[in-house]
């Protein structure tokens, strides 16, 4: 297994490398002056070129930027934003939390809530539940996310009045303690159901299709001519088999989880990395776009080799091979 | 009385356009002792008739009529709990594809242990621990195949695996689905050796579903021979496979190689099952039949015995 897990993390070390490469590559190839696009500006001021020429060595041949490129992105200085006159780091580390606890809370709630529909679906199977689960599944992937949401708020919060529209606090109210948790919690409903609503349904899908197929194993056959009752055949056997293929869908579908709540973020006014990639796009802000990209993709490389990791050790073909 | 009396069994596949009657009028008994062969080209129902003693056809698609006696009790009318009771200490089984009869995420012991927990609920590890290793050497496995998982060992392993797992409880009838298809004729021979010598020594009676006539020879006294769904001639394995007297029969020993005698061209049969789900009046082998009279397309041949214990299906006589 250690020789697999090393082979894994080689691959994900490379397409790091790729990544920030990509990255390093994009504004030195676009046309115009690679000052300006890191600037944002059309224009940059004398001090502001000799600073960015010095940090980024531009004077320099192409490969020693590259050297001093990594060395800055190893450091963990992804830049400087002139719009907002802040480190890059700064502005990212503001608003990760919220985009975490956003993602990380609906993730974990349509992995739970998907994983268990989908496994009361498959043992009862062509059921009213069954045929009721599936057929919601497809319509809540065919909803555009942004669009449930309005809906969501044009509901519960506009005409229920039930829930806030917007944010992540309500800043007039000053809250501390437990009671702001309380204030952050009644934010995070409805965006967070919004979210779990459409991931949910790849989870739900995958869970089923899987139990259906560990059911019609042929060790099942064996285990209930055996005499081994329905209820332990599913719970020692199917479940454990069953539950391979959605932890790599978990890996595969971590990059959309984090950044596929962007359009939520922006809906709700979260205030998370979605707005921000938002507002640095209508600003250029090359700097904070190209920091958000290296971060993801540093982050969601690394969560990949973990639940790599966990993959393995789940599964014995892989970690005795 | 016979340990199984299978009287009149009819199964039906039941699928949306369609049903298949895969096993038709089927009647077969097995007395306490028996090595019967089941033998048969793929899809004339063997192993929807072993399903069926088993219990194990789903009950939403399939529709079964008939009786199976198994020591006094009917399986066909069977519960749920009723089958509990049978399950591995009176009625086990190796299935077909035994290959993957092991679940690839759990170790060997794991599943033998708790197979043989649900029987002797409690049974401490010690206990578990002595039964796996008296059944292991019954198979000439090695003590160390209980602590690896299934992609560990190689096929012919997992296969006397899965016939050690039927004869954990000493059970009165064992199915074997075509339980050494897979293996090399070395591995095989071995198997079905030691198979015979557990049989001999236990008194379990077998049922061994199978293509290879040679096994049949070598390890059955009896031989039962299904066609398209429909038990065409059964008899002494000694009377049957020299003086086969259906057709069907003969044909089916034409397509095998024999090692004495002069070199022939093998015969085969020409043409394919008949289409089962539709009603074949007459009878099932008629269409590929180099006999075959006006009377055979149109009325169904009965099981008629020539001598004691040996019985075919067709309506013309011996040639
Ligand atoms: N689950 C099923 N649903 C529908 N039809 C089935 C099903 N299982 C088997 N059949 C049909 O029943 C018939 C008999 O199948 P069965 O598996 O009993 O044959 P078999 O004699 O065991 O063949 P083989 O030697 O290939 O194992 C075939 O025509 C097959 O198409
Ligand atoms: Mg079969």
């Amino acid at each position: 297994m250690a020789r697999y897990l090393l082979k894994r993390f080689f691959l994900c070390m490379i397409a790091v490398m790729f990544s920030v490469f990509i990255n390093f590559a994009l504004v030195r190839l676009a046309p115009g002056d690679p000052i300006s696009i890191m600037a944002g500006i059309e224009k940059p001021n004398p001090l502001m070129i000799e600073a960015l020429t010095k940090k980024y060595g531009l004077d320099k041949p192409i490969i020693v930027q590259f050297g001093m490129y990594l060395q800055n992105v190893f450091r963990g200085d992804y830049g400087f934003s002139y719009r907002s006159n802040l480190p890059v780091t700064t502005l990212i580390s503001e608003r990760v939390g919220p985009t975490l606890l956003l993602s990380l809370t609906s993730l974990g709630l349509s992995i739970l809530l998907g994983c268990w529909l989908g496994l009361r679906a498959a043992r009862k199977k062509d059921t009213l539940f069954d045929r009721f689960f599936s057929n919601l599944a497809y319509v809540l992937d065919a909803m555009p996310n942004f669009w449930l949401g309005l809906m969501m708020m044009l509901l519960f919060a506009s005409t229920l009045k039930l829930l806030p529209t917007a944010g992540m606090i309500d800043v007039r109210a000053g809250y501390t303690g437990f009671q702001n948790i309380l204030d952050i919690l009644k934010h995070m409903i409805l965006p967070v159901s919004c979210t779990t609503f459409l991931m949910m349904p790849g989870y739900y899908r995958i869970m089923r299709a899987s139990a259906l197929q560990a059911m019609n194993e042929d060790y099942v056959t064996l285990f209930r001519a055996a005499g081994m009752p329905r209820k332990q055949v599913f719970r020692s056997y199917v479940l454990k088999n069953a539950v391979l293929p959605v932890v790599t869908m978990i890996g595969m579908s971590l990059a959309y989880s984090i950044m596929g709540v962007a359009l939520i973020e922006i809906v709700f006014a979260w205030p998370g990395m979605g707005r921000l990639l938002l507002d640095s796009i209508n600003k250029r802000d090359y700097a904070v776009l190209s920091g958000i990209y290296l971060i993801l993709s540093i982050s969601i490389t690394a969560a990949t080799v973990l639940l790599d990791a966990v993959y393995a050790w789940m599964d014995p073909r892989i970690r005795l091979s | 009385m016979a340990l199984l009396e299978i009287k009149n069994l009819d199964v039906r596949y039941i699928m949306k356009e369609r049903q298949v009657l895969a096993c038709d009028d089927v009647s077969l008994s097995v007395e306490e002792g028996d090595s019967i062969g089941i033998v048969g080209e793929s899809g004339s129902g063997k192993s929807t008739m072993a399903m069926c003693v088993l219990g194990l056809l789903p009950k939403d698609t399939t529709r079964t009529s008939g009786e199976i006696l198994f020591q006094g009790e009917d399986l066909v009318k069977l519960t749920e709990q009723g089958f509990a009771k049978l399950r591995w200490k009176s009625l086990s089984a190796v299935f077909q594809k035994s290959m993957n009869s092991l679940s690839p995420v759990h170790k060997v012991c794991k599943q033998m242990f708790d197979i043989y927990r649900v029987h002797t609920p409690g049974a401490d590890e010690n206990a578990c621990k002595a039964m796996a290793g008296a059944l292991l050497d019954k198979v000439n496995l090695p003590q160390s195949v209980l602590n690896l998982y299934p992609h560990q060992l190689s096929g012919g392993m997992i296969q006397r695996i899965s016939i050690a797992l039927c004869l954990m409880f000493d059970p009165a009838l064992i199915i074997l689905d075509e339980a050494t298809t897979a293996l090399d004729v070395v591995t095989e021979s071995q198997i079905l050796r030691e198979l015979t010598k557990l049989r001999e020594a236990s008194g379990i009676t077998c049922m061994m579903i199978t293509h290879n006539m040679a096994v049949v020879a070598g390890s059955c006294d009896k031989v039962a021979v299904m066609y398209a769904g429909r038990l065409v001639e059964t008899g002494m394995t000694a009377r049957v496979l020299t003086e086969p007297r259906h057709p069907y029969t003969q044909g089916l020993l034409a397509s095998f190689p024999t090692f004495e005698g002069k070199k022939q061209a093998l015969k085969g049969i020409p043409g394919s099952l008949p289409d089962l789900s539709g009603e074949i009046p007459g009878c099932v082998f008629a269409y590929r039949c180099p006999h075959a009279a006006e009377r055979c397309f149109n009325e169904k041949p009965v099981m008629t015995e020539h001598e004691p214990g040996w019985k075919s299906a067709c309506w013309l006589g011996p040639r």
